[in-house]
């Protein structure tokens, strides 16, 4: 099945496009969604979903990942007089999709983080008293996104108030939430961008991200391996890679001081980026072993074909694993160079009273595969530049305690290791892990407050 | 723009240029070529016969190149020291636009060769050696031949289809670089008729 543009591109209104599917529409065709029997719960945390599915893949463990998602940014332009306005008609439309659905896979998953200009712009001393302060990097718990070694120059560092990310298995319902945020928020809210994709959930066949591909005619789809999670066929979401629940809570793993009434306590950091992936390259430079080198780590063990490679904790890479690997084989892998910053390095006792082993992952990565070209609609598309073609890609959505947390995690994707240390690449060198297939194009730190402080947070403390 | 036009045609192109066997045929449909065709036999010939080993001439070439060696595309035959050979042919659109085959044989071996990899890491020059056609997609039978489709290929196949077979104990292939304004499918497609269309040339004794 082939797209015509129209079906693949939606102009016009920040509205039209947030009442629009796009390619997308094809997600519900391509896959049908199995019911979940979770129970709806309301979490103080805004970030989790309930009563993910997690099966077993090939041995492992896996989350089975939501498969629509749609990230709506926006510019807060309610006028300084109307924001508590405004925060109490977010809060009603929130607390009105909480009613109508569940916070499960075929409910919403609906997340509402909170960017620096915000703070900064329109809650500047209430945010100098209340924002979280990452004890162990000695800055603020949010701070602004970077331009990484490996990120080109033309990365754009964006400037957003507020992020609203919207995971279903039923797109209907995104649609139906996104639109109502919008409808409810007019002149208090200006969306910037709206950036949608999918994820596969491994339930046989040819899979959706090759599926989705291959209708959009994007180059390299052909060589996606069936039944393969996301693009770059393996599958992400294993629950060993995955951050137990609460472990990014701001207060959990003690990074964070909450300050004098810990506003934030139950909150998160979330960075979001989109990348976009060379698929050609991946396929046709890269065999299979290298890929697994590249993915994983030089000379891992691995059968031919295997989608889900184990990663216990008890295997997780230490520094000195990297640095061996590095003098050895002139390459780092992905996740072995990325483990020594984003799993815990001793047993942690969580101040929720959690154990939280060593080698336990840290983030809790939300990313999920996208056509868009780099997103589905902008609000500036020549500052965005936004491309006509659908173009194989991700919206990089991971939740982590802090913005340095996050960056320790990305500079070691890179060679640089917790303690300092440089391995030294040319950006984007093949021996870089996943770098030289990857193109970043944007990037945003964003706060995600507990629920309870979701809707312009800090205002009614402006006074 | 000319170039694009023929890239654009279907099997139109058959009766163009790149495909001298389909001249006479008035159906559209080709007919299974049983010869080299004669404008480009003399080459096949004389490289069949500067080697002493049979060589696999094409009857059909994806537009708008041809396999004429020594003719408007082609773009240089190597010859190494253990006689194995490659013969290749490049339509060029300037910024990134290619059409570009490759044909090898490799006489009296049937393993796969291996190519160098040069990098420098930390300053280090690191120097691999890695199998020059790598992650095999299963068998295709075309016409006589058997041949193993390879996804990654190394040095000038890098970026190309490629598809590998033996032949009397020696190791043959022919491959296609995946680019603009070329598909993946439409590589394959390419490979899977000029593979079907082989026809042996042996060396004049």
């Amino acid at each position: 099945m082939k797209l015509t543009r129209k079906q693949l591109l939606v102009g016009g209104a920040a509205g039209a496009a947030l009442g629009a599917a796009g390619i997308y529409e094809l997600v519900d065709k391509l896959a049908d969604s199995p019911p979940s029997d979770a129970v709806a719960a309301r979490l103080p945390e805004q970030h989790l979903v309930d009563g993910m599915r997690v099966e077993k893949q090939e041995g492992v463990e896996v989350v089975v990942p939501l498969r629509h998602h749609e990230v709506v940014t926006a510019r807060v332009v309610a006028p300084r007089g109307q924001l508590l306005d405004a925060r109490a008609s977010l809060a009603a439309v929130l607390a009105k999709l909480d009613a109508d659905f569940s916070s499960t896979p075929d409910g919403l998953g609906l997340t509402v983080a909170w960017g620096l200009p915000y703070f900064q712009n329109h809650v500047p001393a209430a945010a100098g008293v209340h924002l979280p302060f990452d004890r162990r990097a000695r800055k603020p718990a949010l701070f602004d996104a970077v331009r990484f070694p490996s990120d080109p120059d033309d990365t754009l560092l964006e400037d957003n108030d507020v992020a609203f990310l919207f995971r279903s298995d039923n797109e209907e319902n995104i649609r139906a939430a996104a639109t109502e945020i919008a409808d409810r928020m007019k002149g208090a809210l200006a969306v910037t961008s709206i950036r949608k994709g999918f994820a596969g959930q491994m339930d046989g066949g040819k899979g959706l991200p090759k599926e989705m591909a291959t209708a959009a005619g994007v180059p390299g789809a052909d060589l996606i391996p069936d039944g393969s999670e996301l693009f770059l066929g393996f599958t992400s979401t294993q629950r060993n890679t995955l951050g137990p629940r609460r472990i990014v809570n701001f207060e959990t793993l003690g990074l964070v001081d909450l300050g004098p009434r810990s506003y934030f306590h139950g909150g998160t950091h979330m960075h979001l980026s989109h990348i976009f992936e060379d698929l050609e390259a991946w396929y046709l430079n890269q065999d299979f072993r290298d890929r697994v080198n590249t993915a994983f780590r030089p000379r891992l063990p691995v059968r031919p074909g295997t989608q889900t490679v184990p990663q216990p904790p008890s295997r997780a890479s230490s520094e000195s694993d990297v640095r061996r690997d590095y003098d050895r084989f002139g390459a780092i892998g992905h996740s072995s160079s990325l483990q020594p910053a984003s799993r815990l390095q001793q047993d942690v006792r969580g101040s929720d009273g959690t154990l939280y082993a060593k080698g336990t992952a840290i983030p809790q990565r939300a990313d999920f595969n996208t056509l868009d070209n780099p997103f589905f609609w902008s609000a500036d598309p020549k500052r965005d530049r936004m491309g006509e073609e659908p173009a194989a890609g991700l919206h990089f959505v991971v939740f982590n305690p802090t913005s340095d947390d996050f960056h320790r995690n990305r500079l070691a994707m890179d060679g640089v290791m917790p303690g300092g240390e440089k391995l030294v690449f040319a950006p984007r060198a093949a021996g870089q892990g996943f770098n030289s297939i990857l193109r970043t194009t944007h990037r945003q730190n964003f706060l995600v407050p507990p629920r309870r402080h979701r809707s312009f947070p800090l205002v009614e403390l402006k006074s | 723009m000319a170039a694009l036009a023929l890239l654009a045609s279907g099997c139109s192109e058959s009766k163009s240029q790149a495909s001298p066997e389909c001249r006479d045929v008035m159906t559209g449909a080709c007919a299974a070529p049983t010869t080299c065709p004669q404008s480009w036999k003399a080459g096949w010939q004389r490289l069949a016969n500067r080697l002493h080993t049979t060589v696999y001439c094409p009857t059909w070439m994806p537009s708008p190149i041809d396999a004429k060696i020594g003719g408007q595309w082609d773009n240089g035959i190597s010859v190494e020291k253990d006689h194995s050979y490659l013969v290749s042919f490049l339509w060029h659109e300037p910024p990134s636009q290619d059409v570009h085959v490759n044909f090898r044989g490799y006489p009296g071996r049937t393993k796969i060769p291996r190519c160098e990899d040069v990098e420098v890491v930390g300053g280090k020059v690191r120097r691999t050696t890695m199998p020059c056609f790598s992650d095999p997609h299963g068998k295709r039978r075309l016409g006589g031949i058997t041949a193993t489709m390879y996804t990654v290929n190394r040095g000038v196949d890098q970026w190309h289809i490629l598809y590998a077979w033996h032949d009397h104990g020696s190791l043959y292939a022919v491959s296609e670089h995946v680019i603009k304004p070329l598909t993946y499918a439409k590589v394959v497609s390419n490979l899977d008729r000029m593979v079907r269309g082989l026809v042996r040339v042996k060396p004049a004794t």
